[in-house]
């Protein structure tokens, strides 16, 4: 391997990383604030990329109806937990937040999707129509089990998996899709090409942690949710509903996985089922950070990329095997270091 | 129901079914591959439900043991009964290996130690040409029994369900007996566990070999009855399906395991036999409707869907009659022996000092209370004298002994035996069987005797030192009830009877008195006379200030981490630098 | 009165039972709708709601199960439809390990099978269990010796393989490797990536130092287009070959402008309009085209979805000769089923013309290959080249 080829790698690595690391930042800030790991988070990649590929293609993504579908259960839901104190007030806020939003970006995506409105239109549609289901499915799926184990809610979230990626084949079919990138430029760098499409990426994700850095650490709902992440019923005492947080969490990792997949999906073809390993990986990301710290998951997820893009090129049908063997020290050596003095409970 | 019953009856059922007329040949097939799961997800009840180690990793197991009797069996000609045994072994093997690595993983870190093996293990799989890659291998030869090839149907229902119940009645038995005991006190805490002797490291890895075993089992008999293996049954997803099994089904007893392997199974298949009546044929959507029916269930049922079949109580642990060889106890110390020394103790945590230049002893047949207001260290005090935190400088010396950087197990083995200011039982497990836990450095059952049942002798011993630890607390009325139904005041106690029930020299009670009532503080403080009288050392952290004066011979009073005064009640009641610090706010 | 409904209903099955002229003929289909397979097996299972439903004045019935390319499942399905549903013949797995594993299961109930894979491995070496195994697709034997035979022919000297880290890829790897051997070429890189993978950079990267001729990617469907761009990506201008696997529509949507001039080897479905009139395949597999594009939209048709056609007319012309000996459902009848099947001669489908011999369960030879390249975008029928 020669320096160049090197280069070429990390490049590679560093690309792949920033997905990877927008998936765990999405992670992490799902598991602080409920507790949820979110294997579904993949999903929202492969819904972002493939919603936008249909409209890209001129066609009323399958995501659409699942917004209405998912908006009426969340209806339903919300009516439930709010049985004992439901007004007319309560049912107006549902009936707009869950029936009504939905309802309305599924008229604009009819009307729009035919006439092929160009390539930020189709983005923005994307945008809208994923990000949504986030806040639907903590309240259909997750809400009512707030208080059960960390384990329990995994498993959910393995059922959550399982119904997306369900659906997502029904939707898009077995085979993947492209979209075209969001820039054609590319720049020379030495003996590398970096294209637009990957500053982009890089650019977007960088900026991202930056905003949900600000959003912890100078906002008064950030400072909500971090509150109910370290003591759920001091939050609740101070008057943040640990489900508005739990919602608003769910919301921003959908919105988070849609914007990744359209990302990648210029890079790469995009399949029903291309969540999961990604997803994987970003959990692996999001856990070498200790499911707390931002920096550390985005370090870790670029240390993943760039594993995997050196192993691809050395052995590449021990790609895996590779990327899996090298977290098994760093684990350690995290474990090492958290070693906690009492019991954890 | 009575758990019992409903086992009895299942097994019936499955004998029986074979020969039930209109059963339709299909389903015995379908309950054999619900046996094997059920087998590996009993290995994962007792790792995760009772151990509480997630591991998504069990499709491993199973897997090197497939492919080890499928190479044993194909080119090396090995009948499959004699490359069970290998395929076993294989697997503990394994285990043992990465349980070594991955059980040293703290928190979110195990179980995804335990994915990254599976996976890896996956794509070795499939580029290993000597496992057939990803085509597997094929042509594996029958289970004979009694020279009769199991091929399907009835037999290899029976045969499978056959070493299930054989799974179920070691696992059983082996959560009953004394290594199950230690087994089931990792979830009342590492700390407690470690503190009676019990090397929590060496238990999980007990637990995780076992685990794999069974997944082995389940390997070996899936292998010789599909008869064709490859990678895909070991991939991540089979390992994420097993837990799935465990935990719909209820991972806290085997029988929810059981009841989550077969329903699972089960459902899955009914999925793709209603589903396209209701959708017509061109859907898939059973992925879909198992996902939401998944979440449905855990929304009902958090804890699985067992606990819903049959009320959730704790079975009493069998009654072992007499003890035919009682424990002897351990010799007491002639008063005035001093048996614990600390001197110069010191413990920071980063720049805050919590302990500073602490020294005390406590002889035999002495009380010895230490107090102080709330942050003064006391706890931490313990925890150092315990070996539970590790001293930044000074000396312990237990029995003349220097004990400074031991682990608590190897302190507890000095004979030396605790409470905590936190109540740490296992909330789940029966009173009696807390308080035998005290015991486990007075017995040696591993876990093949505790689950083979050649530890009866002395288990039967155990138990009648817990009776009679219980009893001499006067919480015999309680001994079948869950720890966790206790009163704290209550649960403080059976922490006493526990600490006794290791044959203490030196008994360390933190603020045992806390949260009883006016009588059974006089029951407790009566109690401790007669252990002093006995020979015992204790030391006691205690806020209740009458209880202590009418109780200790000494009083070690700290403020601030450090020590303030030494001396008999009577003259550190009258001592002013105690009376401004502690007394006097609080008198 | 939903009761008297009921109750007549119930009699009225009870009472037709016994009027109707025959028991209907069963078939088993178990393939991949979903899981990693979806992609061939999605097109199988609509292939098999246009497939009739009577055969010489018989009925058949197809009974479709999903086992999501995973070989527990599609063992179980198998073992179901024997056991429960007392198939006449099974139809499947859609891939190589599933098909593999259920040979055990057909010898077992004495069930013929078809299955819709691709390697040899399944029927070959006959044994006594193969001898109830039959095979629709072509063996990639066939396939990788007209890919071998193109690359000599146009010169290459030597070749980067970049494969599935599957089964496909495994058997490609194995049939291509000795080929090319034989023919004097060298094999100068071999990779490999997964399906989803999304870069394949590495890959590419060791493919293009090791400057090989052309490079075989061996892949199916969409998936299949991922290294090809990114070589293109990289500005690697040698010889592009894919496999039969890729010959769907989406892999022209997805691969674009990148995938003009790639040579593969492909069942003559692929470009059935394009084939000599005097091409007796053309027929059967234009009408096999057109009923499929009627149903599931133009340009919908991938070929794997012939294989499961091929596998209905290799049934339809057997099961009359079955007939005469034995009635369906019954054991002689699976056993007359499979001798028919094995006698099968002539008979043309979407993907050849076969005849079967006793050693030879796919019965196939050079008419069920034909070459093609991509030419802006569409398919485009090769002149046979010798």
């Amino acid at each position: 391997m020669d320096a160049t080829i090197l280069l070429l790698l990390l490049q590679d690595g560093v690309v792949n990383g920033a997905i990877y690391a927008l998936i765990a930042l999405s992670l992490v800030l799902v598991f602080t604030v409920t507790r949820v790991i979110l294997i579904p988070q993949g999903e929202f990649v492969a819904y972002g990329a493939l919603t936008l590929a249909s409209l890209e293609a001129g066609t009323l993504p399958g995501t659409v109806p699942l917004l209405l579908g998912l908006g009426a259960c969340a209806f339903l839901a919300d009516c439930a937990e709010a049985r004992h104190n439901l007004d007319g007030r309560a049912l107006l806020r549902f009936g707009l937040r869950d029936l009504a939003l939905p309802g309305v970006v599924a008229v604009i995506a009819w009307l729009l999707a035919p006439t092929k409105p160009g390539l930020p239109v189709e983005i923005l549609l994307t945008l809208v129509i994923v990000t949504p289901m986030g806040g639907f499915l903590h309240a259909v799926a997750f809400r009512p089990l707030a208080h059960a184990s960390v384990l329990v809610l995994l498993i959910a979230s393995v059922g959550v998996h399982l119904a997306l990626t369900g659906l997502g084949l029904v939707f898009f079919g077995a085979e993947g899709s492209r979209t075209p990138p969001l820039s054609e430029a590319s720049f020379p760098a030495g003996p590398l090409l970096v294209s637009g499409q990957s500053l982009w990426m890089i650019g977007l994700t960088l900026a991202i942690i930056v905003a949900l850095w600000l959003f912890f650490s100078r906002t008064l709902l950030g400072k909500a949710l971090i509150a109910t992440a370290v003591n759920r019923l001091g939050a609740r005492l101070m008057g943040i509903a640990p489900s508005l947080a739990g919602r608003l969490s769910f919301s921003v990792a959908a919105f988070i996985g849609a914007l990744s997949g359209v990302l990648i999906a210029p890079l790469t073809t995009v399949y029903y089922d291309t969540g999961f390993l990604i997803g994987l990986k970003g959990f692996v990301a999001a856990i070498i950070g200790g499911l707390a710290s931002y920096p550390a998951a985005a370090a870790a997820a670029l240390l993943v990329g760039i594993i995997e893009s050196v192993a691809s090129f050395e052995a590449s049908a021990f790609k895996e095997v590779i990327v899996f063997m090298a977290i098994i020290p760093v684990l350690l050596w995290r474990s090492l270091r958290s070693a906690p003095v009492e019991d954890e409970e | 129901m009575p758990t019992r019953l409903l086992a009895g009856l299942g097994a019936l059922l499955i004998v029986a079914l074979p020969f039930i007329p209109g059963v339709p040949p299909f389903w015995l097939t379908l309950l054999t591959y619900a046996g094997l799961s059920a087998i590996v997800v009993t290995g994962l009840v007792v790792l995760t439900g009772v151990a509480g180690i997630t591991s998504f990793g069990q499709a491993m197991f199973v897997g090197i043991s497939a492919y080890a009797t499928a190479l044993l069996t194909t080119t090396g000609g090995l009948s499959p009964w004699l490359s069970l045994p290998v395929a076993l072994l294989l697997s503990a093997a394994a285990a043992w290996v990465t349980g070594a690595i991955t059980l040293r993983l703290s928190g979110h870190y195990l179980p995804l130690g335990t994915i990254a093996w599976n996976i890896s293990f996956f794509y070795v799989l499939g580029n290993t040409d000597a496992l057939g890659r990803y085509d597997g291998l094929t042509g594996l030869p029958p289970i004979s029994v009694l020279g009769h090839p199991v091929l399907g149907g009835a037999e290899a229902l029976l045969l499978t369900w056959g070493f299930l119940a054989l799974s179920l009645w070691l696992t059983h038995r082996l959560l009953r007996s004394r290594t199950g005991r230690a087994i089931r006190a990792l979830k009342g805490g590492v700390v407690a566990a470690e503190s009676f002797g019990v090397d929590t490291a060496r238990v999980k890895i007990v637990a995780f070999v076992y685990a794999a075993m069974l997944a082995a089992l389940s390997g070996w008999l899936y292998a010789h009855i599909q008869r064709a293996i490859n990678p895909t049954p070991f991939g991540i997803n089979a390992g994420i399906e097993y837990l799935l099994m465990a935990v719909i089904g209820g991972a806290g007893s085997i029988w929810g395991g059981v009841f989550g392997a077969v329903l699972v199974t089960v459902l899955k298949d009914q999925l793709q036999n209603v589903l396209p009546l209701v959708f017509g044929a061109q859907g898939n959507f059973e992925a879909i409707v198992f996902g939401v029916l998944l979440v449905l269930m855990l929304q009902r049922a958090p804890d699985g869907l067992w606990p819903l079949v049959v009320r959730r109580s704790v079975a009493p642990p069998p009654d072992r009659g007499p003890a035919s060889h009682p424990l002897a106890p351990r010799p007491a110390c002639a008063p005035g022996t001093v048996l614990l020394e600390a001197s110069h103790l010191r413990k920071t945590f980063g720049g805050l000092v919590a302990v500073n230049d602490i020294g005390f002893q406590v002889s035999a047949g002495e009380v010895v209370a230490l107090i102080g207001p709330n942050g003064a260290g006391k706890s931490t005090t313990f925890n150092l004298v315990t070996g539970v935190a590790r001293l930044s400088a000074g000396a312990v010396r237990l029995g003349g002994r220097d004990v400074a950087g031991l682990p608590a197990r190897r302190i507890a083995r000095l004979g030396c035996a605790r409470t905590f200011q936190h109540v740490k039982l296992v909330a789940g497990m029966s009173v009696i069987e807390n308080v035998a836990l005290g015991a486990h450095l007075r017995g040696s059952a591993g876990p093949f005797r505790g689950a083979l049942g050649l530890d009866a002798a002395e288990e039967a011993a155990l138990f009648a030192e817990a009776d009679r630890q219980l009893a001499r607390v006067g919480l015999s009325a309680c001994r079948d009830l869950p720890a966790g139904s206790l009163a704290l005041g209550q649960q403080r106690i059976v922490e006493i009877a526990r600490a006794l029930c290791l044959g203490p020299t030196l008994l360390l009670l933190d603020e045992p008195a806390a949260g009883l009532r006016h009588q059974e503080k006089q029951a407790l403080g009566d109690l401790l006379r007669r252990l002093r009288q006995e020979g015992l050392g204790i030391l006691l952290v205690e806020h209740d200030m009458d209880f202590v004066m009418g109780l200790a011979d000494r009083l070690v009073v700290m403020n601030f981490g450090a020590k303030l005064c030494e001396g008999a009640p009577a003259t550190v009641r009258r001592d002013p630098a105690v009376v401004e610090a502690y007394l006097g706010s609080a008198a | 009165m939903r009761r008297i409904v009921w109750a007549l209903a119930l009699a009225g099955t009870v009472l037709a039972g016994p009027v109707m002229a025959q028991q209907p003929i069963k078939i088993g289909v178990t393939i991949a709708k979903t899981g990693p397979a979806a992609s061939l097996g999605i097109p199988q299972a609509n292939t098999v709601t246009l497939l009739p439903t009577e055969v010489a004045g018989q009925k058949i019935e197809w009974i479709v199960l999903d086992d999501a390319s995973d070989t527990t499942k599609g063992v179980a399905n198998a073992r179901k439809l024997a056991s429960d549903d007392k198939v006449d013949a099974i139809v499947g797995s859609s891939v190589t390990p599933v098909s593999l594993a259920l040979i055990e299961v057909a010898a077992e109930a004495k069930v013929p099978m078809i299955s819709l894979a691709a390697s040899a491995k399944i029927v070959a070496p006959m044994d006594d269990k193969r001898r109830w195994v039959f095979k629709a697709p072509q063996n990639d034997a066939l396939m990788a010796e007209a890919i071998a035979a193109h690359m000599a022919k146009a010169g290459v000297k030597s070749v980067g393989f970049i494969g599935f880290n599957d089964a496909y890829g495994d058997g490609w790897l194995s049939e291509i490797t000795p080929r090319l051997e034989a023919k004097g070429i060298k094999l100068a890189a071999t990779e490999r990536y997964a399906r989803t993978d999304t870069s394949v950079t590495g890959q590419v990267l060791k493919v293009i130092a090791a400057k090989p001729d052309a490079v075989l990617i061996a892949g199916s469907g969409t998936p299949a287009a991922l290294p090809q761009k990114t070589l293109k990506e990289r500005g690697y201008a040698g010889k592009y070959y894919q496999t039969h696997g890729v010959a769907n529509a989406d892999f022209l949507r997805v691969g674009g402008k990148d995938v003009d001039g790639t040579v593969l080897p492909a069942g003559p479905l692929l470009v059935a309009e394009q084939l000599p009139e005097s091409n007796p395949v053309r027929k059967v597999a234009l009408d096999y085209t057109k009923a499929y594009e009627a149903k599931f939209g133009a340009g919908s048709l991938a070929t794997f979805g012939g294989h499961a056609y091929d596998a209905q007319v290799l049934l339809a012309n057997a099961i009359p000769v079955a007939l005469k000996t034995a009635k369906p459902g019954t054991p002689e009848f699976r056993a007359a089923l499979r001798d028919a099947l094995e006698g099968l001669k002539e008979v043309v489908y979407t993907h050849g013309v076969v005849a079967m011999t006793p050693t030879d369960h796919v019965g196939q030879d050079d008419r069920a290959r034909v070459m093609v390249t991509i030419e802006n975008g569409r398919w485009k029928l090769m002149p046979a080249t010798n």
